[in-house]
C-alpha cells in the first residue's frame, strides 16, 4: 500500500498541475473577451453592482462593471466625465445636468423607486396622534404633508407636537436630508416640497419661485452639515436610532434591499412613511461612449439584470416581479402609488436650488 | 485507502487554494494622515494587515494641523479622523476627499466621579441638560478636564456641542446664536486644558484628586472605567438637548489607491472587524448587524445639528479663545546664550512673531495669543535677564499689545554660556507668586533651550527645589522644548516632574512653540 503512495501522489501533481495551467489559462482567455465599464453611480446603486449575482449577469453580457460614488448632482460639477463610460445618477433633474454637460442625448430609464420617509414607530405614533400620518391597510402615509412641511417652516420642534411623551425632545422638527447642492434626494425632497407649498401645483415660474423661497431655504440651512450622497443618512438610520433623525428623507428601495437582506438592519422599532402625495426618482444612465452604451442597453433590456433590479428593491416594468419580491420577504408596502406628482422643470428646479445655494454663501 | 486519497485531495486543495490567496494578498501599503485620538487602533491594524494585506502607515496630527495639512495637498493616501465636517467646510472647492466611509461612533460626552454624581441626583437620571452642567461649572462645583478645542477633536467636538446647546435654538449653529454668557459660565469649570485627548486623559488619572469631571469621546470615559484607571468610577452624563457624535470617516485622499481602499473599507465595515473594534475600543459600530455590547448605555442619543457655517465656527473658536476659556498667564523661559547666535536667534524670534498673529494659516490663526493672556518672557544664559510682561487685551495682529512683543522678540540678543536651571527657579517663584494673586487663571512654564545645563544651580537642585514648594504653590506644569544641542532625558525628566510635556523643536522651533498652545 504505502509503495502506491509516491506515484499516486506524483500523478495528482502533474494532473493538478495541468488543471492550475488550463483553467488559469482559461480564465485568461474569458477575461479577454469581457469589457470594463467605469462609471459614476448614485451611492443607493453601489450594492447592486457589488452585487456576486449582479456582476455574474453583466459577465455573462461581456461587462465587468468598476464603479465610483458620489452625489448625483455632483457627478455633473465636480467630475471628468471623460474619463468615465457613463454615468448612471438617481432622478431626471441630475441626468439632465448630466447630459448637457458631456453634450449627451441619450439615456436609458432603468428603473424607478419612490421617495418615502425612513422613519420610527413611535414617531409614526406622534404624527397619528397629530392628525399628519394615518394607517392604511397596515401603511404609514402622511396624509397632511402640508400641515408638516407648515410646521417645519415655522420652526416647531418635536416638543411642542401634543401627544409627544414617547419622543419628547427640544430637536427641530426637520426631515433629514442629503445636501441639496449635492444630491438628488435632497433635489426630490425640494421639488416635492415646492409643489405642496406652492398649494399643490408644479413651480413653474420665478413669481412663484419668490413667494415659497424662505419656507423652502429653511428646510435645509437649518440642518446645518449635510452628506453628499443617500446612503450615508440612511447608514446613520440604521445604527444611530430616532435620536439623529426621526423622519429621513430616502429611496424606498434603500429601505426595501435593507428589509429584505439576510440579517437586516430593519428592526421591529423602524417604520416607512410614505408621503401623500409623492414623488418618483428615476434611475437614468447616460452612456458616454460604445461601452457605457452596452451596460445602458443590459440594464434596461436584460430580463435577468432587471428581475436582480427588483431584489435590491427598485420598480421597474416588471410589476408582477416587484409584488413576488415584497411577497417572499414578506413586506408591506404600497403596490402602487397613485397619488404622484412631477418634479418641475430643469431650469426652475435649478434655480431653486441656486438660492438655496447662494444662502448658504452667506448672501 | 480512499481515506488516504481524499487526505491528498484535501492536502492540495489547500496548497493551490493558498496559493492564489497569497497572489491577492499582494502586500500593498497605505499612508494615513490621522488624527491622534486614532492611536489606539494601533493594536488593530496588524490584525487589518493579515486579513487584508493592506499595512497602513499612520502619522498622527490634530484638528486644524490635519485639516490644514490635507488643503496645502500634503501628500497621503487617506486620512483619518475622528470627524470628517470640518475638514469638508474648510477645503471648500479644493476637493481633497475622493471617498469618505463612516467607520465606527464615539459621542463627546461628560464623565463625573460617581459620589458627585449621586450627590447632584445625576446619576442614572436622562434628564441632565447641558444648562445644568453649565450651572455647576459657573458656581464652582464642576471642574472638569477638557482638551483644547484648536488643537484637537475631542475639545472642538465638544465645543461645537456645548454651544449649540446652550444657544437654545435646537438647530445649526449660526453666527447669531451663540450665547455668550452662559458659555462663560460653562468653561469656567475647566481647570485642565490639553494639545491632545490622550495627554489629557493622561493628566486627568494624575490630578484625579482636584478635579471631578473629564470631556471627552465616550470611548475613553469607559475604558478609563474599565481600565480601573480612576478610583471613583466616572458615571457618564448624556445631556437631554444632545451631544455631537464623532463618525471617524475614512477619507480617499489619493486616486490612485481607490481599489485598495474600497478593500480596506470593505474589511473595515465587516461584522468581523466591527465586532472586534467596538470589544477593544470601545467606540460604537456602523453596521446594524453587530449589536451594542451591554457596557454601553443606550439612552435615547440625541444629536445635535453640526454647524455648516464656516464663520460661525470661526467665531466660536475665537470667543472661546479671547472670552470664555480661563485666561492663561503662560511664562517663556527662552535660552539667549551664544550658542543660539545666527539662524537658531532668528528661528525662535520667528516662532514667537508668529504668535503675535503672524501665522495665517489654520492652526496659526488659532493658536496666536489670546485677549486676556497674560505673558512673562524670562531670557537667560549664564544669567537670567530682568523678565518682560505683557497682557493682550487687543488681540489684532497689528495691536499695540502684539507689536510690543514682537519689539521684545527682536531686541534678543545672544551671548554667555547656559544655566537652565537657574532661570527656571526664578520662573517658578513669579509663578507662584502670580497664582496666589490670581488663583482662577491657568499658569504654565515653557523652557526652550538648544544646550546643556552648565551654569548655576544643578537638575538635582531644581528636583529638590521642585519637590520642597508647599503644597499650594505645586502643580504648574513645565513643557520644554528640544532645541539645537539640548539633553533630551534631561527635557523628558524635567517635564516629568512637573507633570508637563516635552516637544522636538528642532525640525520647526515654531510648530513646537504653536502646538504647546494648548496646554497654556
Amino acid at each position: 500500500m504505502r509503495k502506491l503512495i509516491a506515484p499516486i501522489l506524483t500523478l495528482l501533481l502533474v494532473l493538478g498541475l495541468g488543471v492550475g495551467i488550463y483553467v488559469s489559462v482559461n480564465e485568461q482567455l474569458s477575461k479577454q473577451s469581457i469589457v470594463t465599464v467605469r462609471g459614476l453611480i448614485g451611492s443607493e446603486k453601489e450594492d447592486f453592482f457589488r452585487d456576486p449575482l449582479v456582476v455574474a449577469a453583466l459577465a455573462k453580457q461581456g461587462l465587468a462593471v468598476e464603479v465610483e460614488k458620489a452625489g448625483s448632482r455632483q457627478i455633473a460639477t465636480q467630475y471628468k466625465l471623460k474619463d468615465y463610460d457613463f454615468a448612471f445618477p438617481s432622478g431626471s433633474p441630475a441626468a439632465e445636468k448630466i447630459k448637457r454637460e458631456a453634450g449627451v442625448n441619450k439615456a436609458y430609464e432603468v428603473f424607478f423607486t419612490p421617495m418615502a420617509v425612513a422613519s420610527w414607530k413611535v414617531i409614526a405614533g406622534i404624527l397619528e396622534a397629530n392628525g399628519i400620518v394615518k394607517q392604511r391597510e397596515g401603511i404609514y402615509y402622511i396624509i397632511d404633508m402640508t400641515r408638516l412641511l407648515q410646521l417645519i417652516a415655522a420652526e416647531k420642534r418635536w416638543s411642542d407636537l401634543s401627544k409627544n411623551e414617547a419622543y419628547n425632545v427640544k430637536k427641530s422638527l426637520l426631515m433629514g436630508t442629503t445636501d441639496v447642492r449635492q444630491s438628488n434626494s435632497a433635489a426630490m425632497y425640494l421639488s416635492l416640497a415646492s409643489y405642496i407649498l406652492n398649494n399643490n401645483n408644479i413651480v413653474d415660474s420665478a413669481g412663484q419661485i419668490g413667494q415659497i423661497i424662505q419656507p423652502l431655504e429653511s428646510l435645509f440651512l437649518r440642518q446645518g452639515f449635510m452628506e453628499n450622497s443617500s446612503a450615508g443618512p440612511f447608514k446613520d438610520y440604521l445604527v444611530m436610532g430616532p435620536g439623529k433623525a426621526p423622519l429621513v428623507m430616502i429611496y424606498e428601495s434603500q429601505y426595501l434591499e435593507e428589509a429584505s437582506r439576510a440579517n437586516s438592519g430593519i428592526s421591529d422599532a423602524m417604520a416607512l412613511l410614505y408621503p401623500e402625495p409623492t414623488i418618483f426618482t428615476k434611475h437614468i444612465l447616460i452612456p458616454f461612449n460604445d461601452k457605457g452604451d452596452r451596460l445602458g442597453a443590459a440594464l434596461a433590456d436584460d430580463p435577468e439584470l432587471q428581475k436582480l433590479a427588483i431584489e435590491h428593491g427598485f420598480r421597474n416594468r416588471d410589476a408582477a416581479g416587484f409584488r413576488n419580491f415584497l411577497k417572499s420577504h414578506n413586506l408591506t408596502v404600497p403596490d402602487t402609488l397613485v397619488n404622484v406628482v412631477e418634479p418641475p422643470t430643469f431650469e426652475i428646479l435649478e434655480q431653486m436650488i441656486t438660492m438655496i445655494e447662494q444662502r448658504y454663501k452667506g448672501n | 485507502m480512499k481515506t488516504l486519497l481524499r487526505l491528498i485531495l484535501f492536502i492540495f486543495m489547500v496548497l493551490t487554494i493558498s496559493g492564489c490567496d497569497g497572489q491577492k494578498h499582494a502586500n500593498e501599503s497605505l499612508t494615513v494622515l490621522a488624527g491622534s485620538e486614532l492611536k489606539d487602533m494601533e493594536p488593530l491594524l496588524g490584525d487589518i494587515e493579515r486579513k487584508t494585506g493592506i499595512k497602513l502607515q499612520m502619522s498622527y496630527s490634530g484638528t486644524l494641523d490635519g485639516a490644514e495639512k490635507l488643503i496645502v495637498g500634503e501628500p497621503t493616501d487617506l486620512a483619518w479622523f475622528s470627524h470628517g465636517k470640518y475638514i469638508s467646510l474648510v477645503q471648500g472647492d479644493n476637493n481633497r476627499i475622493l471617498a469618505q466611509e463612516k467607520i465606527m461612533l464615539s459621542p463627546v460626552v461628560l464623565g463625573v466621579k460617581t459620589s458627585v454624581a449621586k450627590e447632584w441626583g445625576w446619576a442614572g437620571n436622562p434628564n441632565v441638560t447641558w444648562r445644568d452642567i453649565a450651572k455647576k461649572a459657573a458656581n464652582g462645583e464642576l471642574r472638569y478636564a477638557m482638551a483644547d478645542p484648536a488643537s484637537s477633536n475631542s475639545g472642538f467636538t465638544a465645543l461645537v456641542g456645548v454651544a449649540t446647546a446652550l444657544s437654545g435654538s435646537s438647530d445649526a449653529l449660526s453666527v447669531k446664536d451663540i450665547d455668550q454668557a452662559q458659555l462663560g459660565g460653562f468653561f469656567k469649570g475647566q481647570q485642565l486644558s490639553a494639545g491632545s485627548s490622550g495627554w489629557l486623559v493622561d493628566a486627568f488619572v494624575k490630578e484625579q484628586n482636584r478635579l471631578n469631571g473629564i470631556i471627552n469621546y465616550e470611548s475613553v470615559l469607559m475604558a478609563l472605567n474599565r481600565d480601573k484607571r480612576v478610583e471613583d468610577s466616572l458615571v457618564l452624563i448624556y445631556p437631554k438637548e444632545g451631544i455631537i457624535t464623532a463618525d471617524y470617516p475614512l477619507m480617499l485622499i489619493n486616486g490612485e489607491k481607490r481599489e485598495v481602499y474600497n478593500k480596506l473599507v470593505a474589511y473595515l465595515t465587516s461584522p468581523e472587524f466591527q465586532q472586534k473594534m467596538m470589544e477593544q475600543t470601545l467606540r460604537r459600530p456602523v453596521i446594524p448587524q453587530v449589536k451594542l455590547s451591554a457596557e454601553f448605555a443606550s439612552p435615547l442619543l440625541v444629536e445635535l445639528a453640526f454647524p455648516n457655517d464656516l464663520a460661525a465656527i470661526d467665531k466660536l473658536l475665537f470667543s472661546f479663545e479671547d472670552k470664555h476659556r480661563r485666561s492663561s498667564h503662560a511664562f517663556f523661559v527662552l535660552d539667549v546664550s551664544g550658542s543660539m547666535a545666527g539662524g537658531r536667534m532668528k528661528s525662535l524670534q520667528t516662532a514667537l512673531k508668529n504668535l503675535t498673529g503672524q501665522d495665517q494659516t489654520l492652526s496659526g490663526r488659532f493658536s496666536r495669543f489670546r485677549s486676556r493672556e497674560t505673558l512673562t518672557f524670562i531670557p537667560f544664559d549664564n544669567q537670567v535677564y530682568p523678565s518682560k510682561t505683557f497682557t493682550i487685551t487687543d488681540p489684532g495682529s497689528q495691536s499695540a499689545d502684539m507689536q510690543a512683543i514682537r519689539q521684545f522678540a527682536d531686541s534678543l540678543k545672544p551671548l554667555g554660556s547656559t544655566g537652565i536651571y537657574q532661570a527656571l527657579q526664578t520662573a517658578y517663584r513669579m509663578a507662584t507668586e502670580a497664582r496666589r494673586k490670581e488663583p482662577d487663571r491657568f499658569y504654565s512654564i515653557v523652557l526652550m533651550t538648544d544646550g546643556e545645563n552648565n551654569a548655576g544651580i544643578s537638575a538635582e537642585g531644581f528636583a529638590q527645589y521642585i519637590a520642597s514648594l508647599p503644597a499650594q504653590d505645586q502643580g504648574i506644569k513645565t513643557f520644554t522644548i528640544v532645541f539645537g544641542e539640548a539633553n533630551q532625558d534631561a527635557m523628558k525628566q524635567l517635564a516629568d516632574i512637573t507633570g508637563g510635556s516635552t516637544f522636538d523643536g528642532r525640525k520647526s522651533l515654531g510648530q513646537a512653540f504653536k502646538a504647546i498652545r494648548g496646554y497654556q
